[in-house]
């Protein structure tokens, strides 16, 4: 569970996020959603402790995230971001960095992280790829593979920005199953995404964000019905309650 | 930390062999670079002269010239070469090295003010050195941690700078020209004339820089992922950045302070190195120390036997292999603009 009490915020000076109050919950995955611009991406990096907020806390279990000793944090926390490098190292070795909150001296990892990585890189879908480099791979191989390192962190509060870019269709469902599993083992997903008819039927609370504040936090049904989407996006929505997916056309 | 845990083990093999190979090399360049040159000293006078001493003329040559002019080279070429893979990493910028973005003219300003105001005082010269990369290294540093400051302005900006201090040092020898009277063979860069006694304390430094730079090898890992990455997975990336800059300033101040302004050593030398180990920066950084050691020797000997008995600087070699290594490098990134971000 992670809670926003009262945050303001933003990148040097400039305020971004204006009081924000939410509390995302355990085994639930909570999308944040919004037109561009609106303080998405910035919302979820003072949630998951990597931008200090102006003014407001973080909590998570108990525990002020932006207080708290960064590797703690990062046994506790885990980041997608939308930055990524696609340096010279293969995706075995990008996903055993995973491992990095948990190392001590001497650098040795153990028996118990090389199964965490193993395991990591098959769920991920990268295991037959895990001698690869990653500059060689392509846009959608390299995230499955910084995928694949986030599983391996294995914590209780997953943050993802943006996670299904780069990703063809297929593997964004895959991807959204992966993330559904990861709901189930009683995690906190949090991510930001685009694609709202992924955000709407996948996610059990939806945090509609513009210009910086929150405009409505609750089910993806609640944001539906209040009409939400239209003001802000500018769109029509429909909802195919059947097979619990959304539409969306020009407003 | 076990490399075959994170590579297979085939590839963990052919890294194993380039390391042996970067070992050789460094033995082959540095027995020719002793043997050869205006004189020639046949292999067996060299083992005789190492292990028996001796009061030859070849032996003397061997002892008094060759050595430390050698070991100058291999400490240079190891110095800023792992001066070059630690900028590249931390500043996630391949273009990056010291001599790119302005640290070696900063050091070799500030070891210049030295050799003019303090010219009694040798060992001053890697303190100053050292003291002008550092000043460099953080005002690039500050430049790139400027939000949307590009990869090429960085290079640019380092560039600028970089002619700044080289106006600064060519002050200083117009005002102090009797005290630096070696100051073009400095500017260019080279080992001519080297003595054990000017690689006293500078070697200490590039020991240290190089320890540093292994023990914190998988923070440099981490931190090649970027920021966010980085702070994500525990990483007080402030901290180690800052540690890691300091060493990278301290190995390409101690180089400059002995070898004067080599340039392309930081920027080619970790880029070949890249070709063949891809498991991370702890062998990154061993494969460029003996890389850049045995190319440096190699190019000092070059130097001396090209056009015999004329004997050209070290630093006009080096340009000439690096400076079309450094334009292919910008050529092959003409269609990553994508990339182009620091």
């Amino acid at each position: 569970m992670i809670e926003l009490k009262g945050v303001n915020g933003g990148y040097g000076k400039k305020q971004v996020l204006y009081d924000i109050n939410c509390r995302m919950e355990s085994g639930e995955i909570t999308s944040i959603i919004g037109p561009n611009g609106s303080g998405k991406t910035t919302l979820l990096e003072t949630a998951c402790g990597l931008l200090a907020p102006f003014s407001g806390q973080v909590i998570a279990d108990g525990e002020d995230v932006h207080k708290t000793d960064p590797k703690k944090r990062a046994k506790k926390i885990s980041v997608l971001s939308q930055q990524k490098s696609a340096g010279a190292l293969t995706v075995r070795a990008l996903t055993f960095h995973g491992r990095f909150p948990y190392l001590g001296y001497p650098r040795k990892y153990t028996d118990e992280d090389r199964e965490i990585v193993e395991k990591a890189m098959k769920a991920a879908g990268v295991y037959d790829i895990a001698d690869e480099t990653l500059s060689e791979l392509s846009g959608g191989q390299q995230q499955k593979a910084y995928i694949a390192m986030l599983l391996a962190q294995d914590t209780d509060i997953v943050f993802l920005d943006e996670p299904v870019t780069f990703l063809d269709i297929n593997y964004q469902l895959e991807l959204m199953e992966l993330i559904k599993n990861m709901k189930k083992q009683g995690k906190t997903v949090v991510m930001v995404i685009h694609d709202l008819n992924l955000a709407m039927s996948f996610s059990d609370k939806i945090a509609a964000v513009n210009n910086g504040r929150i405009a409505m936090f609750g089910s993806s049904k609640e944001i539906y019905d209040s009409g939400i989407i239209e003001d802000i996006f500018g769109i029509k929505a429909y909802r195919y309650a059947e097979k619990n997916q959304y539409f969306f056309t020009k407003g | 930390m076990k490399q075959s845990d994170i590579i297979s083990a085939e590839r963990n093999k052919t890294e194993k062999i380039f390391l042996f190979a970067c070992l050789a090399a460094v033995i082959i360049s540095a027995v020719l670079g002793i043997c050869l040159g205006s004189v020639g000293i046949p292999l067996p006078e060299l083992i005789k002269a190492l292990f028996s001493g001796g009061d030859t003329l070849n032996s003397r040559i061997i002892i008094y010239a060759r050595v430390p002019r050698i070991l100058a080279a291999l400490l240079a070429g190891a110095a800023l070469a792992v001066s070059g893979v630690i900028i590249q990493a931390v500043l996630e910028n391949p273009l990056a090295a010291p001599s790119i973005i302005g640290v070696n003219s900063g050091a070799g300003f500030f070891a210049v003010l030295a050799m003019a105001l303090f010219p009694e005082k040798i060992s001053a010269v890697p303190a100053a050195a050292f003291t002008g990369a550092v000043v460099t290294v953080l005002a690039v540093y500050a430049i790139a941690s400027k939000n949307g400051t590009s990869k090429l302005t960085l290079v640019l900006a380092g560039m600028a700078v970089s002619n700044l201090l080289n106006a600064g040092i060519n002050t200083v020898t117009t005002f102090f020209p009797d005290s630096l009277s070696g100051i073009n063979s400095f500017k260019i860069g080279g080992v001519t004339g080297i003595t054990l006694q000017k690689l006293f304390p500078a070697w200490i430094y590039i020991a240290v820089g190089i320890a540093a730079a292994l023990i914190l090898s998988r923070e440099l890992d981490i931190l090649s992922l970027g920021d966010r990455t980085a702070k994500s997975l525990g990483m007080n990336v402030k901290v180690i950045r800052l540690i890691l800059l300091l060493a990278s300033a301290m190995l390409a101040g101690a180089a400059v302070s002995f070898a004067g302004l080599i340039s392309f050593i930081g920027l080619i030398v970790p880029h070949m190195a890249r070709h063949f180990i891809k498991s991370g920066n702890s062998r990154l950084i061993c494969a460029s120390a003996l890389m850049g050691a045995a190319f440096v020797t190699f190019c000092d000997m070059l130097s001396r036997t090209l056009f015999r008995p004329y004997e050209i600087q070290l630093g006009i070699v080096v340009s000439y292999i690096g400076v079309p290594f450094f334009i292919y490098l910008i050529m092959k990134r003409k269609g990553g603009r994508h990339g182009d971000r620091a």
